[in-house]
């Protein structure tokens, strides 16, 4: 893989800062994400990986400008995207970059697209829209996506309705919605969670080559550590909100240093060897209204201590950095 | 030799169904085609295939929750097809289900003290006080506080349901279980300790498990054997070491290398790209595996392999290893 | 602990009904149309106390006076006071709209939910015969039976329930339906519950919100329904005093003494009115999409 180790080249092309998105939560607003950063390199995919909850879904959202609203709002931060703080921007400057520089994909194929509407027009339609295409220059783009995104005989099934595919083809239909206009960011939300493993296999191949080939970046967002360890270059574990640890995908398999990925990692049944102890994580996420004031992941945490009721900084060396006052020792504080 | 507790015989299913507008056409689903397989007192047997396989309707056929077709099932000795009714409503004690979705599982209007001591009193186990007890010692036993007994389903995360969906099926003092994907709507850290659960209720008190599951790596870890479905058939049964270091079937070794490993060394490999997936409703002829295979010939197109022993307990659908 | 046990004593379905009343607490309207309904039952409770009259006393004299300190709502053409037979009045519209919708209530529902778990066959042919049911206007269907068994109480309490069976029926149906393919009811039948505990145990409370909001509206249809069978003459006879009957008893003078028909017509709009506010309220309440999240 092309930048796997490198570490910051000239220019992130995107670039998170301090996000903080909240929600109301009976009466009262509450972080769902808190204090997220990260930056994006040119074709690097950055997974965001972590259980149900732990904001990483949110984060996307926030990022696309697909905060719902009025129950939830980014209360602080940046998202730097081509010379411009997305969070700041109005609907319609948002309206030309989504779906155009930045496209989000989705966990569910079946309901993503419109059951009405012709495949072929639906991908089409991105480019009329914000390409400005003509209808017959328009369909021409929208089969040669499909033909890259592999559909079997495209010409074909160009007329053919979202039912008659299958969720693994409907899946491919949306990659190319969302490539239609080479975008510089792919933002994918578990776009292979609904899937069989062997159709999952095969979307994986297929996005880390249109990456290659189109020269994005992409953003992969999913709760398998299995799949993280395919795809990624660089890995973000999330817990509760929060980033918890942030390493090359390599180091943080081979070294992790947060607790929490720790026995996440140890706490998965493989299919490549037997295991003979299965690691469990106590307990279960706080809910987004009792928050522990200091380390979040403190109260499951096998290593607790004293100290650990403060909340601890994201510190580390540049390539790796963990979010634990246990952990972080050694490691020059950021 | 262990002791036969479970043997399934050519158990068939078909499911039919109208579709289309105007002109409606039948059509029929072959969920389960004749399918055998035989689970061991104590054993974990894995199920495994991915969806609409046929393996949830497998575990439902068995406990005759839908009505198979045709075949035999076995349970000790005893012929549950043939069972009446108020045989069957002993049977049915030996026999339970914890199902995949821990919040479609549980009534949402009914207390789990109620929900869990119901079942006994259906079957007359016992007088109420001894119910009581036994209701707190199932909780106990499934990880949850005592006073879960006063509270609604709504009021507990997916994990704690799950562990009440156990709890339930555990009342009536079964020997064999079907977990139909019991462990797939969790996340990582709470599966592993449904996992751990159901391992030390086997342990305790020899349960045997039908397993049912899209994962292999779930089902490397908790079963002793396996059989593998494709399109409503089984391709390949075996013992857990042999059939994950040596996959016979074709789509077994599929299904091996697709799926993810926490491991970036070891990337998984993507299958040969074979176009659109078949389904259960119109099987391809032949192997209904050969549009996929990478090894597939021409007897492939035309005739479904037979089925082969290759080894006491191991055996294979596939014409690479005929004899 | 002792909080917990208290909640927990609840049972299956006092919890329904808690959480359609705390859906409804923040409904307005429901609130005053469940005011208005109650004070029309309480008074139609409390009518021998009430009445300032006999409601079936004639009064030669007094013939269709007007509304006067005397006779508040007048009197009609026997002379009989019109407020004293509007309060007794309520108690026969209520009894008979009222029994017909709870015996339509419990025979329907039981039907749909039969039909919906039962399925197949036999569901086809049950909401086949509700369809047929249905096909005739309630006020037909309440005419053709009182015209051929005759006007009594029990005859139209059971024109009344015979024609509101089948909405009853299938909006237990549907969720019916939509339930017993849940894994809970799969889990009672791997269990070995008999058919009869899963629906009367298991499913009817999940349905029960959806009846009583139905409920609440066709008891407003039933009173309506003996109002008109009433007006066109096949309601309780006379003296007995009802609503429809009293209409039509001052139809016959409404050019002169309009009051005879007012009072009575405007007692029915009103409690069709609350019933209807009090039912689209319930309504609401149980429409999970309008319901907070859980």
């Amino acid at each position: 893989m092309a930048t796997a180790f490198k570490v910051e080249p000239a220019e992130p092309v995107l670039s998170v800062q301090g996000l903080t998105t909240s929600f109301r939560v009976s009466g009262d607003w509450h972080a769902a994400v808190r204090d997220v950063s990260f930056d994006l390199a040119h074709n690097e995919t950055l997974a965001l990986v972590g259980e149900s909850g732990c904001g990483k879904s949110m984060t996307a959202l926030s990022i696309m400008g697909l905060v719902p609203k009025p129950a939830g709002r980014i209360t602080a931060g940046r998202i730097m995207f081509e010379g411009s703080d997305l969070v700041s921007l109005d609907r319609e400057a948002m309206r030309r970059i989504r779906g155009n520089r930045i496209s989000m994909i989705f966990q569910e194929p079946m309901t993503s697209l419109n059951p009405v509407l012709t495949v072929g027009f639906q991908v089409a339609e991105a480019l009329r829209y914000h390409r400005a295409m003509g209808g017959a220059e328009a369909d021409r783009a929208a089969l040669d996506l499909l033909e890259q995104v592999k559909i079997p005989s495209a010409a074909r099934r160009f007329k053919d309705y979202p039912h008659q595919f299958s969720g693994g083809m409907r899946q491919r239909v949306m990659i190319a919605i969302a490539l239609a206009c080479r975008p510089q960011v792919l933002l994918a939300d578990e776009p292979t969670t609904a899937l069989d493993v062997t159709i999952q296999a095969e979307v994986l191949a297929l996005l880390a080559e249109l990456k290659q080939a189109y020269g994005m970046s992409m953003v992969f967002i999913t709760h398998n550590l299995g799949v993280v360890a395919a795809i990624a270059d660089r890995v973000a574990v999330m817990y509760a909100g929060e980033i918890v640890e942030v390493a090359a995908v390599r180091e943080l398999f081979r070294r992790p240093r947060h607790p929490y990925t720790e026995l996440l990692l140890r706490s998965i049944p493989r299919v490549d060897r037997h295991v003979s102890h299965l690691e469990t994580i106590e307990g279960q996420v706080p809910s987004i209204a009792a928050m522990p004031a200091g380390c979040r992941f403190a109260p499951r945490c096998p290593l607790r201590e004293a100290r650990c009721d403060a909340p601890p900084p994201l510190a580390g060396a540049a390539h790796h950095v963990v979010r634990c006052w246990v952990r972080s020792e050694g490691g020059g504080h950021g | 030799m262990a002791e036969i507790l479970l043997a399934v015989e050519r158990l068939k299913k078909f499911f039919t169904a109208k579709r289309g507008f105007p002109n409606p056409e039948t059509v029929t689903v072959r969920a389960l085609d004749e399918i055998s397989f035989m689970v061991k007192r104590g054993e974990a047997f894995g199920l495994v295939g991915e969806s609409g396989c046929g393996k949830s309707t497998a575990g439902r056929s068995i406990l005759r929750l839908v009505e198979p077709d045709s075949g035999r099932v076995t349970y000790a000795g005893e012929d549950i097809l043939a069972a009446d009714a108020a045989r069957m409503r002993v049977l049915r004690q030996k026999m339970q289900i914890v199902f995949q979705d821990p919040y479609a599982s549980l009534n949402p209007r009914r207390m789990i003290g109620k929900a869990l001591a119901e079942p006994m009193l259906v079957h007359g186990l016992g007088t109420p006080t001894e119910i009581e007890e036994r209701v707190e010692a199932l909780l106990a036993e499934v990880g949850l506080p005592p006073d879960s007994r006063w509270r609604f389903p709504h009021e507990f995360s997916g994990g704690q349901r799950q562990r009440i969906g156990i709890a339930r099926a555990l009342t009536v003092g079964p020997e064999l279980v079907v977990a139909d994907e019991p462990v797939s709507a969790l996340d990582v850290s709470i599966q592993s300790q449904i996992l751990l659960l159901l391992r030390g209720l086997q342990d305790k008190h020899g349960l045997s498990f039908i397993f049912i599951s899209h994962d292999l790596g779930v089902v490397r870890w908790f079963c002793q054997s396996i059989a593998v479905m494709y399109l409503g058939r089984i391709v390949e049964i075996g013992p857990i070491p042999g059939i994950f270091d040596e996959p016979l079937h074709p789509y077994t070794q599929m299904l091996r290398r697709s799926s993810p490993v926490p491991d970036p060394e070891i990337r998984i490999e993507p299958a040969r790209f074979g176009g659109e997936v078949p389904s259960a409703v119109n099987p391809p002829a032949g192997c209904h595996f050969h549009t996929r295979c990478p090894h597939a010939t021409d007897i492939c197109r035309q005739i479904y392999p037979a089925w082969r022993e290759v080894a006491p307990g191991r055996g294979v659908a596939c014409h690479l290893h005929g004899s | 602990m002792s909080r917990a046990a208290a909640i927990g004593r609840r049972r299956g379905f006092s919890h329904a009904l808690g959480e359609l009343l705390r859906a409804f607490n923040t409904n307005v309207t429901s609130w005053i149309g469940l005011g208005i309904f109650l004070t029309i039952v309480l008074l139609a409770i409390l009518a021998p106390v009430l009445a300032p009259y006999d409601p079936l006393e004639q009064n030669i004299v007094a013939r269709l006076k007007g509304p006067s300190e005397q006779f508040w709502f007048g009197t009609d053409v026997y002379g009989r006071d019109i407020l004293s037979r509007l309060l007794y009045g309520a108690r026969v519209s209520l009894i008979i709209g009222t029994t017909a919708t709870l015996i339509a209530m419990v025979v329907g529902s039981a039907i749909g939910i039969l039909s919906g778990y039962v399925g197949g066959r036999v569901d086809l042919a049950i909401m086949q015969l509700m369809d047929v049911l249905m096909s005739f206007p309630t006020l037909i269907m309440g005419l053709m039976i009182v015209a051929v068994l005759g006007a009594s109480m029990g005859n139209l309490i059971f024109a009344i329930a015979l024609t509101a069976i089948a909405p009853f029926a299938r909006i237990a149906r549907a969720p019916t339906i939509a339930i017993k393919q849940r894994d809970y009811i799969e889990a009672c039948r791997a269990l070995g519950y008999s058919d009869l505990r899963i629906m009367a145990v298991h499913i009817l409370p999940n349905v029960m919100a959806e009846i009583m909001v139905m409920g609440s509206l066709w008891l407003a249809t039933s009173i309506r329904v003996e109002a008109s069978l009433s007006f066109i003459g096949l309601g309780l006879k006379p003296p007995t005093p009802s609503w429809g009957g009293m209409v039509r008893e001052g139809f016959e003078v409404i050019l002169d003494n309009a009051w005879l028909s007012i009072f009575p017509s405007l007692a029915i709009l009103l409690i069709i009115f609350a019933l209807n506010m009090l039912g689209d309220g319930l309504r609401d309440a149980v429409d999970p999409k309008l319901r907070g999240g859980e």
